[in-house]
Order: structure tokens, then C-alpha cells, then sequence
């Protein structure tokens, strides 16, 4: 009888092996064409068919990584990451089309972003490449590369809307975003509002034209 | 009943605003507790001690530690962040691990190595991956004015444990110290010789217990000009 248990669920396991096994896939493999498609319908009526939008303080998403986006339209879904606007549209994407959604976005070329205060690029710049020992903050470009270009495990920044980041920084201080393992709960607590200000503009003058592979 | 309830409301909003703060470092027993053991066996310790180390995952997830010790794992002498490159591996998962579990105390550092951002194989990929790398070849050094009184501290007291070049002793968990920063070397005496180092090993409170501020001062920048060829293996 135990026997027997125990092949069922050996079977049981190879059956839910082999259906799971395409789904994975298709959660890491997206097709831009067949996302276009998708962010037609969904998302450009905010962030535009080139990713940017004309809309304050919503991000830039052109050739940002497609693994973060894909984590990032997960969360929001799930609760993880909360907006009083994305959940409802990102609500409606399936698990399969997530990843074609991330892989048009990934594909567009980078925008160079606007700067809207020059007189903070050098202080921005400052922090960014260096950090604040006296306080604790990292610099930027440890984790977000010298060029603010990111990586598969961290996005890019380089170009990013000011108002954008901005909000991003003030929800991370007070513990509205959590959804990054609080590693930037840490660092924007402890960023002053004068090096906020100034390192969103050094990110928004930051220009890496060509998408990186993940 | 009711008196413990009223009693949990103010602690119940106490947890509600903590949580808008990044999570604190735990806090696990040190030197100051009686009983204490210098490197006592740990879990986390041995699973990244067997953990079959990767150093290329290492590079990756060694990303979280490049702001501040530098994408060459040279530290800043300015901000005694410590040089990382070249440390034998098991002193640097001894070290992560105590700071994960609370038995080195540093706030600034425990959220980017806690153990919900970095895994107990990744602490040693981390490791692996910062062993290997070259020595950098400048580092921060001290005055330089009073090495003779340095040197025959460091011979005296020192080089047992920590070798004649200042090589450490990766199998006993000894730190390499040559080429060290002067300013780390300093900070991180003078914490051993007043308590506040808890991971600190009794062995070296009591060697250094009688020294001023100014035989730590000549002994640390004795140890950040011994030679970077000293690395061992």
C-alpha cells in the first residue's frame, strides 16, 4: 500500500514536473513583438509605446531589465508593491504575458532624461560614485553600476524621471516600498533631503544608450 | 484579561512604527557575557564553511558590499571600511556571519549582509571571490613616526598569531592585517583592548590589554606597511 503511495506521487511529481516545466519558461523568455501587442492594450495610455511618459512621476522604462520589470509587474499584482493606479492594470496580465510586456520595454531604445536643476549634478554625482560614509550610504553605483546601467539583479537607473525617483525614495524612507529586501529602506533612511534632490538629478543626466543583455 | 490588553495597545503601536524603520541588527551574547567562547561552533558558520564556494556567483552577489569596499575590495582608509581583497576566506565568513547573527555589532553594514539580502552560500561565495582577488596596491598608512616601537610590539605580541609578515592563519581564523588600512587596524585594536569588539578572541584582549592609544597607533601602521607579497598559499 505504501508502495503504491509512493509511486502515485512519483508520477504525480513527473506529470506536475513536465507541466511545469514550459510555464517556466515561459516566464523567463519574453517575445517584444508579441509585447507590444499586450502594451498597447495595457500600458501605453501612461508610459507611451517608447516608454516614456508624459505623465509626472512615472517611471522611464525603456531599456530598463526585463527581470526587473517582470518582478516589479509581479509585485505589484500580488501586493507586494502597492500604486493606486498599476495594480489595477497590471491586475488584468497573465503570467504568461508579463514576460513579452518586460521584453518590449527591455527592447526600447533609452531616452536621455531631462534635468531640471544643473546646479545639483556635481553634489548628485558626488554621492552617487561615493557614498556618505559618515552616514552609512553606500554609493550608488555599487549596486547600479558607475553609468547607472543595473544588472539583472538591480535596475537601471540611467535616465530616470527626477519625480519619479523622487517618490521612489520618499516610499522606501517610509517604508511604503518594501519590496527590494530593504535594501534601499536602509539607504534613502539615511539620505539626507538635500542628497535625495541631488543624486535624482545626477541619475536623470545619466545616459547608457544601449540596452544591456540579462 | 482587560489590563493585558490595554497593557498591548501602546505596544502594538510601537511595532507599527518600528516598522517604518529599516530592521535593526540582532543582538546575540559576545565577550561581555560570561561563558563566551571565541569562534564557538555555529550553524550558519558550517554551512557556509562546507558550502562548495563559487566565486563567480561571489562577484555577482558581491554587489551589495561594492558600495562602500569598492568593486577591487580595496576599502576606504578615509572611512575605515576595511580592504577586503586578499583576506583568507574563513576570516571573512566568520566576520559576515557574526554580523548577521549579532555578535559584531555594525549597524551601518548589517542591512546590505543580512540574511534576507545575502544567502549562508552566498557569505561564502562572497568570501571565496574576495580571497582570490589581488592585494590593491595602495592602502592607508600611518604618521610613520614611530615604527621601531611598532615593530617590536607587533614581534612581542603579535606575530604569534598573526604571523611574521602579518600573513594571519586562515585555518585558525587569524586575519591577514599586513597592508591593512592604518585607520581600520586603529579602530578595530582599540574596540578589541576597551570590549566594545564583541567577537573579539580573549586571547588578543589580554595581549593588548596595557597598550596606550599610542602603542596601537605605532603597531597599526607598522602592520599597513608590511608587504603586500606576504600573501600566503
Amino acid at each position: 500500500m505504501r508502495l503504491l503511495a509512493i509511486q502515485s506521487l512519483a508520477v504525480l511529481a513527473g506529470c506536475v514536473g513536465i507541466l511545469y516545466a514550459p510555464h517556466l519558461l515561459a516566464q523567463t523568455k519574453g517575445d517584444p513583438e508579441i509585447g507590444a501587442g499586450i502594451a498597447a492594450r495595457v500600458c501605453i495610455a501612461c508610459h507611451a509605446d517608447d516608454g516614456t511618459s508624459p505623465i509626472p512621476n512615472t517611471p522611464r522604462l525603456a531599456s530598463q531589465h526585463a527581470t526587473y520589470l517582470v518582478k516589479q509587474m509581479k509585485d505589484y499584482r500580488e501586493g507586494r508593491r502597492t500604486s493606486e493606479v498599476m495594480g489595477n492594470f497590471v491586475g488584468a496580465l497573465t503570467d504568461e504575458e508579463i514576460p513579452h510586456v518586460a521584453a518590449y520595454y527591455a527592447a526600447r531604445e533609452a531616452i536621455p532624461g531631462v534635468v531640471t536643476d544643473p546646479a545639483l549634478l556635481a553634489p548628485g554625482r558626488a554621492l552617487y560614485d561615493d557614498g556618505n560614509p559618515g552616514s552609512g550610504v553606500p554609493a550608488c553605483s555599487g549596486c547600479h553600476g558607475d553609468e547607472g546601467e543595473g544588472t539583472r539583479r538591480f535596475p537601471r537607473l540611467a535616465g530616470q524621471d527626477v519625480g519619479y525617483t523622487l517618490e521612489q525614495m520618499r516610499r522606501y524612507a517610509a517604508g511604503e516600498r518594501t519590496n527590494d529586501r530593504g535594501l534601499m529602506q536602509a539607504v534613502a533612511d539615511r539620505m539626507s533631503e538635500a542628497e535625495t534632490l541631488a543624486v535624482a538629478q545626477y541619475i536623470a543626466s545619466l545616459t547608457v544608450l544601449e540596452a544591456e543583455e540579462d | 484579561m482587560m489590563t493585558r490588553l490595554v497593557c498591548l495597545g501602546p505596544i502594538a503601536l510601537l511595532a507599527g512604527i518600528a516598522a517604518a524603520s529599516p530592521p535593526v541588527q540582532p543582538h546575540a551574547p559576545g565577550i561581555e557575557s560570561p561563558g563566551y567562547v571565541w569562534n564557538a561552533p555555529n550553524e550558519e558558520q558550517m554551512i557556509a564553511l562546507a558550502h562548495r564556494a563559487d566565486p563567480a556567483n561571489g562577484e555577482e552577489a558581491y554587489a551589495v558590499c561594492r558600495g562602500c569596499h569598492q568593486a577591487d575590495g580595496s576599502g576606504r582608509g578615509d572611512a575605515i571600511y576595511p580592504q577586503l581583497a586578499g583576506q583568507h576566506a574563513s576570516v571573512l565568513i566568520k566576520q559576515m556571519v557574526d554580523v548577521r547573527a549579532g555578535r559584531r555589532d555594525n549597524p551601518k553594514m548589517h542591512p546590505f549582509v543580512a540574511e534576507w539580502v545575502v544567502s549562508s552560500e552566498e557569505v561564502a561565495d562572497i568570501a571565496a571571490y574576495l580571497a582570490q582577488l589581488p592585494i590593491p596596491p595602495t592602502n592607508l598608512k600611518g604618521e610613520g613616526t614611530d615604527l621601531a616601537r611598532g615593530e617590536s610590539l607587533y614581534v612581542k605580541d603579535c606575530a604569534t598569531c598573526h604571523g611574521a609578515q602579518g600573513e594571519g592563519d586562515a585555518a585558525e581564523f587569524y586575519p591577514r592585517v599586513a597592508h591593512q588600512h592604518y585607520s581600520y587596524l586603529d579602530h578595530e585594536s582599540k574596540l578589541i583592548r576597551d570590549g566594545g569588539r564583541r567577537n573579539a578572541n580573549p586571547e588578543m584582549v589580554k595581549a593588548i590589554k596595557g597598550y596606550s592609544d599610542a602603542d596601537i597607533a605605532a603597531v597599526s601602521d607598522y602592520m599597513s606597511r608590511l608587504t603586500a607579497e606576504s600573501r600566503p598559499e
